[in-house]
């Protein structure tokens, strides 16, 4: 079994892998991200990044992220129910900076872990930069 | 005796604002805690106001050092919403100007990098060197910092005579070999300045997701030219420096080598420029609804661009940048940590951050 097979496997999704975008995407059917960094870190895989995006008119948020595993990238979305997904800081040094920036860029709570002051704007109001709603 | 340094936010090696507060017991850092975004400009936001040619216009100045690999990116993601391929000879140019741009990138930072080891003589003699390689980048562009090459689909402007641009390479590479290289490999102040210190060690670095020279100097042999080829990189012979000890020496150490390979891919993309067409052409632009991921390897590591569209809209929905910088800046605080506070500043500027970059 090739490493992306088990990485679906460990995840206990029937969902296949799709080639999209130059990223192979799975669609998890029981979203758990602090499984799937588990599991990325058992494949060696590498962080990359996580890409937020408000879903229009409905106030939900989408969180695309990113592993590396040999040089192909792996993707993960999950749509947030509300706005907040567990945090994976403590699994996955690499994400620290990308959590903060999205928690600062979108108001989305990362629970699980500490925010130090923001990181990339002066004051306190979260979600001023990319938040529609607040535009 | 505890005590914290404040250095920054205006840094005192590279003329960026940054701030990291040192925790020191006597003249050792026992810890550190780094501050960005003192010039946050929110370019993500911007994007989603400009249309796709404006919006290349301004991810060019996410950074003033590698601004064309940042429309390399994006270029390439919004090829993969439109569908649009870039002819072979536009491919060996993007190569090209990204290799130039390496050079340039790399030799700056060997000048800042000597200034701060004390060593000024050397710092000139590097940016006399930059000065020929932003000489080549005028010649093939008409611009010195933002190069404006890179389109949908293609490149703004041919090398009509890649011959005359490779006499001038290999004069460049010619005065490297002669002087960068073996003062920044051989030389006893550079090793007794730069040799066991800021190390990141292997597992710290897997651990950070560092990219980049940083990665391979910690022994990470991570390349995307090579793992996961762009443009035309897969049609060329090159190696992947790596080294193990993980201290500013490595890092040095890969520098000065990865320059000799840029020369090298240089030479081999000049000479074997393949003919033809190297514009999209008049072809219409249409995006289709979707994501899109596109992967560079910049002079400080792997720039990600993730691109969202909808179809028929002239404007990105959504444009997340991931600069090397940011994914490396986070490593410092393992670099510094008992260090000398007298060390910190080179520290610092081993892993050639760009706060422009970061501060997008």
């Amino acid at each position: 079994m090739t490493t992306i097979e088990s990485i679906r496997e460990k995840l206990g999704t029937a969902e296949p892998w799709v080639e999209s975008g130059g990223v192979r995407w799975l669609a998890t059917s029981a979203p758990n991200v602090r499984q799937l960094a588990a599991v990325m870190n058992e494949a060696q895989a590498r962080f990359v990044t996580i890409t937020a995006i408000e879903l229009p008119g409905v106030h939900l948020y989408r969180l695309e992220y990113l592993w590396d595993l040999d040089g192909q990238l792996l993707g993960f979305p999950f749509v947030l129910s509300g706005n907040s997904i567990e945090s994976i800081h403590d699994l996955c040094e690499a994400v620290d900076w990308i959590e903060r920036e999205v928690h600062e860029g979108f108001a989305v709570d990362f629970p699980g872990r500490d925010y130090e002051p923001l990181l990339l704007r002066a004051g306190d109001k979260l979600g001023v930069n990319l938040h529609q709603e607040l535009l | 005796m505890s005590y914290k340094i404040p250095m920054g936010p205006y840094h005192p090696a590279l003329e960026e604002p940054y701030k990291l507060d040192m925790f020191c017991e006597g003249e050792t850092v026992s810890d550190a805690k780094l501050h960005i975004g003192f010039n946050f400009r929110g370019i993500e936001h911007l994007a989603e106001t400009r249309n796709y040619i404006q919006v290349i216009a301004l991810m060019e100045r996410v950074c003033g050092i590698c601004s064309n690999i940042h429309t390399l990116t994006l270029c390439q993601a919004m090829e993969q919403l439109t569908g649009l391929t870039p002819p072979p000879r536009a491919l060996y140019i993007r190569v090209i100007m990204a290799e130039l741009e390496r050079l340039h990138s790399h030799v700056l930072w060997a000048g800042i990098a000597a200034k701060l080891m004390g060593f000024k003589t050397m710092f000139m003699t590097c940016f006399a060197l930059r000065e020929k390689v932003m000489d080549v980048l005028q010649v093939i562009s008409g611009n010195r910092v933002n190069y404006s090459m890179n389109c949908i689909g293609g490149v703004n402007r041919d090398i009509p005579d890649p011959r005359a641009v490779l006499a001038m390479v290999e004069q460049l590479e010619r005065e490297m070999v002669r002087t960068v290289i073996p003062i920044f490999t051989t030389s006893t102040t550079a090793r007794s300045r730069c040799a066991g210190i800021g190390v990141l060690t292997h597992e710290r670095a897997i651990s950070c997701g560092v990219v980049g020279p940083t990665a391979r100097a910690s022994g990470i042999a991570q390349d995307l030219r090579r793992a996961a080829p762009y443009a035309a990189y897969s049609e060329f012979e090159f190696n992947v420096p790596v080294e193990t000890a993980g201290d500013v020496r490595a890092r040095l150490l890969v520098r000065a080598l990865e320059i000799m390979e840029s020369c090298g891919i240089l030479r081999q993309a000049l000479a074997k420029m393949p003919p033809g067409e190297w514009h999209g052409g008049d072809r219409k632009v249409v995006f289709s609804t979707g994501s899109a991921v596109s992967r560079v390897e910049a002079p400080r590591g792997e720039v990600v661009y993730c691109v969202s569209w909808k179809e028929n809209s002239r404007n990105p929905a959504r444009v997340h940048v991931r600069t090397p910088t940011f994914q490396n800046m986070p490593a410092i605080r393992w670099m510094v940590m008992g260090a000398r506070l007298a060390d910190t500043p080179l520290i610092q500027a081993s892993i050639d951050p760009c706060y422009s970059c970061t501060d997008r």
